[in-house]
This record gives structure tokens, C-alpha cells and sequence, in this order.
């Protein structure tokens, strides 16, 4: 039986046990994957709960759900370790209730680029026979590739499922909620060895750090954004870029007198046009790095193919280091929602905290 | 182009409780500072979101200071230690992507620090002046010098 046909067959028992009342999971498309939501057993039939392509993040459909409401019916929701640490991330920001929703995770295989899925179709099955041997694809997104977490995490989601270096699928829990619910199927918990599965990951992760930072100030910048086509794409899928009106699409500062575009161009030589391209990213960076998941779909959502993780990863990375904080892998109060009284002096004054 | 002396234009944004205040007392004080400090004045140095200050660099300014509240002291509170968070996630950005960040400064003055501030203006315009001119301003235009 496959990992998916496994997955809906649990669905189904949970179903007829009623300890869910709704399922949230990927169901195919023509040329893709959508999250489908269905409250009926017949329907499980229509869902892959593994899919090889991740067109939205997940845990943004929660939020949609959530959004007004804790959810009204018990929702098994399927998500991928990375929209599982969103999903995290989100209910620090009190984006998403946690409430009535049990979050199933899962060791995953990765994704393929939607854009690639739409002309070379390929099958989960394909990627999860890779990682059975503790291997990966190499057609995955740069993102899987550089994973940190491509497993389920303990406190983050509630149920685990292991696949990697295991014939025979393997059932955890990581909340207590898990472990009651996982009792109630009567499903014993199993154990996997992905230890160097994840470490492998981890190791190209800071191989990928190196190589692929920007550097070289404006000129570094200006070229790796030379094609971006401000379309606010990739703001539009980050899950964390949640907030209703975004600063960037705020009219009244963005809109400008034409004496100002003149003056513009006599200080600076010449500006390109439309302006503030490179503002938005780095004001992107400024509001979201600091809880920057990891999932890449702003890459993926990118029409010029810019290969935008590197930027929002790599400068993500360096600023979780500042504050010690990892997005959505424990209970640590996101850095825009706190502070201490007595830290981060060396970003005072002129040398360094000096006075 | 250096027959000029290089001056740079410097963006304050000076909380309403303290360092505007300073800024009042340094010139009722009689005290000297340049005026290539352009003082913008916020309720509180928190409600500078940082994406104003790097505006403030790509439209042309050479640096930007946020002087806020001592640790303990903010009018609100707790304000200016989320502003020391807010500038030090600007200042990683602006260093990992390989810009300066001296071009953003915090400096805690107090309400009765007119020399403080007269000095940290002082020093902080002779600094970026000997810098030169900011190249942030020319990110996303089509003049400025090629570097490296």
C-alpha cells in the first residue's frame, strides 16, 4: 500500500471514529496540486495527501479558515514540515487558533517547482521511493534541497509519520494531543532513524549559506534584482507577509509628485523606473526576515525565476542568529513581539554600546 | 568633483520626549551642531519603522540617526527597546547585504543632555563626513561609481 493510500485509509478510520470532522489536504489538479477541503468520508477518496508539489503554504489556508473563528469542526489538517513550523509561527502571531485543528506532518520527500510540475509531471510516489533509501531527488526546489527541518519536529503539529530509511511507514506523536489521538486509532507509535537523513540536509544548508549569499553592497543587489518586475508576487505567497495592508501597497507613500522623479534624476544620474524595487525587498526583509520559515515560495511564485530564498533565506538566517531564534520549531516569542531590558548593545551608539 | 567639500545631509528622527528635547536645550545652550542634521520629530523613537530610515538613505540622505529614550526611561514604557530591536534587524540586513550600516545610528539622549547631543551630532556628521557619500542612494538608479 502506498504512503498515500495509507494516509486515507487513516483519514477514513478517523472519520468513523469521529474524532475528525473535516480533512485539509492536497488534491490534484490538471496541472498541479491544490489544498482541498472535504467533511465527508466518501470525499477522501479525491485528496494525495502527498503531493509532489506545493503550491500554496498550508498553513496560509488555515489562517484563511481561522481567520474570523476558531474552526467550528474537528479539522485534520496534512501539512509538510515547513507549513507545520508556519503553522506554528502563525499562532504566535495569533494568525491561526490552534483550536479544533490536529496537524499531521510528515519526513518529506520535497518539492518539485510548480512551474517545472506543470510540463514534466512527476509522481509523489517517485520522491518518496527516494527517501525510503534515505536519498533525495534532485529534481526537488532549491529550498528542499537546503531544508533545515525536513522532518516533523516534537511540539510543532501534533501527529508524525516517518518515512525515511523504512519500508513500513512509521506513526509519532509530537504533542500530547497527538498521542491521544493516535490512542484513540489505536495505532502504536513507531520510531525511524532519520538522524543522518537530516544532518546531510543541514550540511548542504551551510554549504548553500557560502555559496549563494549576496554580496557586494548596491552592485550585488542591484544585479541579482536586475530582472524583478514588481509585481509583489512574492509577498503575495509568503505566509508570513500576513498583514492586511502592506506598507508597500500603501498609495499615499508611494505615489509621487513628478517634480520628485526630476529631482531624482538629476541627483542620482538617472533612476530607474518604476522606483523603489530594491526598497521593497529589503523592507520585505526588515519586516519579515526575523520569522522567515524557510518554505522558498517566494521563489517559486517569482515569474523571472529571481531565485529570491537566497536572498530572504541567507539574510533570514542572519538575523534569527542575531536574536537566537528559530521560526516556528519551539514556543520562543517571535523578535518583533519582544524585547529584554538588557541586551543587543553593540547596536548602540556610533562603536558599539559604548557610554 | 572634490572641489566641493563633501557635506552630508543626516536625517534625525528624534523622539518628542527626550531627544528633541536635548536638541532644544543644546540650542537654547548655545551649543554648536552641524547643520547638516535634518531633525524629523516622532512621538516615540518605536514608531520609526526602519523601511523609513533606508527611504531616507535611498532618496538621498548620506545617514540617518534614530535618538530615542534611555533604557528605562521611554515615555511609553517599553518603546525604545523595540526600537533597539527594529534597528538592530536593520542594521544585519544592511551589513549582510553588504552595505554599510554605520549609516543608521541609535543614540540614547535625554531631555537634559543638550551637550551629549550637541557632541554626538558633532561627531557623528565629522565621521560620515570623512566616510563620503553614501552609495545606498544610488541602489536602483543609473549613476554612482562602480565599486569593486
Amino acid at each position: 500500500m502506498s504512503e498515500n493510500d495509507m494516509l486515507k485509509k487513516f483519514m477514513k478510520d478517523a472519520f468513523e471514529k469521529g474524532l475528525i470532522e473535516a480533512v485539509m489536504a492536497p488534491a490534484a489538479t490538471k496541472d498541479s496540486y491544490t489544498y482541498a477541503l472535504i467533511t465527508k468520508k466518501e470525499d477522501v477518496d479525491k485528496l494525495t495527501p502527498i503531493a509532489p508539489v506545493m503550491q500554496w503554504n498550508g498553513a496560509d489556508m488555515l489562517r484563511r479558515i481561522t481567520r474570523l473563528k476558531k474552526s467550528e469542526r474537528k479539522l485534520l489538517a496534512i501539512l509538510r514540515p515547513c507549513e507545520s513550523r508556519t503553522y506554528k509561527e502563525l499562532v504566535k502571531f495569533n494568525q491561526i487558533n490552534p483550536e479544533n485543528i490536529i496537524v499531521l506532518s510528515y519526513d518529506c520527500p520535497g518539492t518539485i517547482h510548480a512551474r517545472t510540475f506543470k510540463y514534466e509531471p512527476t509522481t509523489a510516489e517517485e520522491l518518496l521511493g527516494e527517501i525510503k533509501k534515505g536519498g533525495k531527488s534532485n529534481k526537488i526546489r532549491e529550498a528542499c534541497k537546503v531544508c533545515e527541518y525536513p522532518t516533523p519536529i516534537p511540539n510543532v503539529g501534533d501527529i508524525g509519520l516517518g518515512l525515511v530509511n523504512t519500508d513500513e511507514p512509521v506513526f509519532f506523536a509530537l504533542s500530547e494531543k497527538g498521542r491521544k489521538f493516535l490512542a484513540d486509532m489505536g495505532i502504536q507509535e513507531g520510531t525511524r532513524d532519520a538522524d543522518a537523513w537530516v544532518e546531510e540536509h543541514r550540511k548542504r544548508r551551510e554549504e548553500w549559506y557560502e555559496k549563494e549569499r549576496i554580496r557586494g553592497g548596491r552592485k550585488g543587489l542591484e544585479d541579482f534584482l536586475s530582472s524583478c518586475l514588481n509585481c509583489h508576487n512574492c509577498k503575495n505567497m509568503c505566509p508570513i507577509c500576513f498583514c492586511k495592508e502592506c506598507f508597500f501597497e500603501d498609495r499615499t507613500v508611494f505615489d509621487y509628485e513628478s517634480s520628485k522623479f526630476f529631482n531624482w534624476a538629476d541627483d542620482k544620474d538617472g533612476i530607474r523606473l518604476p522606483t523603489d524595487k530594491a526598497l521593497f525587498h529589503i523592507g520585505r526583509l526588515i519586516h519579515m526576515g526575523t520569522s522567515c520559515i524557510g518554505c522558498g515560495l517566494c521563489q517559486q511564485a517569482c515569474p523571472m525565476d529571481i531565485p529570491l530564498y537566497r536572498l530572504f533565506g541567507i539574510v533570514g538566517n542572519e538575523l534569527q542568529k542575531v536574536f537566537n531564534y528559530k521560526p516556528g520549531v519551539n514556543d520562543d516569542i517571535p523578535p518583533v513581539m519582544d524585547f529584554r531590558e538588557d541586551e543587543l548593545h553593540e547596536f548602540e551608539g556610533l562603536f558599539g554600546g559604548e557610554e | 568633483m572634490s572641489e566641493k567639500k563633501f557635506e552630508p545631509v543626516i536625517v534625525g528622527f528624534f523622539c518628542n520626549w527626550c531627544t528633541s528635547a536635548a536638541a532644544d536645550l543644546a540650542g537654547t545652550s548655545r551649543l554648536h551642531y552641524p547643520p547638516n542634521i535634518r531633525p524629523i520629530r516622532v512621538m516615540c523613537s518605536s514608531t520609526v519603522d526602519p523601511v523609513y530610515m533606508i527611504r531616507a538613505l535611498q532618496e538621498g540622505a548620506d545617514a540617518t540617526i534614530l535618538g530615542g529614550c534611555h533604557p528605562g526611561d521611554c515615555h511609553y514604557i517599553t518603546g525604545n527597546y523595540k526600537a533597539r530591536r527594529r534597528i538592530a534587524i536593520v542594521k544585519t540586513v544592511l551589513r549582510s547585504l553588504g552595505f554599510d550600516e554605520d549609516r543608521v545610528l541609535l543614540e540614547w539622549i535625554s531631555g537634559s543632555e543638550g551637550p551629549k547631543f550637541a557632541r554626538v551630532m558633532n561627531e557623528y556628521t565629522e565621521y560620515i563626513r570623512n566616510k563620503g557619500p553614501s552609495d545606498f542612494k544610488y541602489l536602483d538608479s543609473l549613476g554612482g561609481e562602480e565599486i569593486e
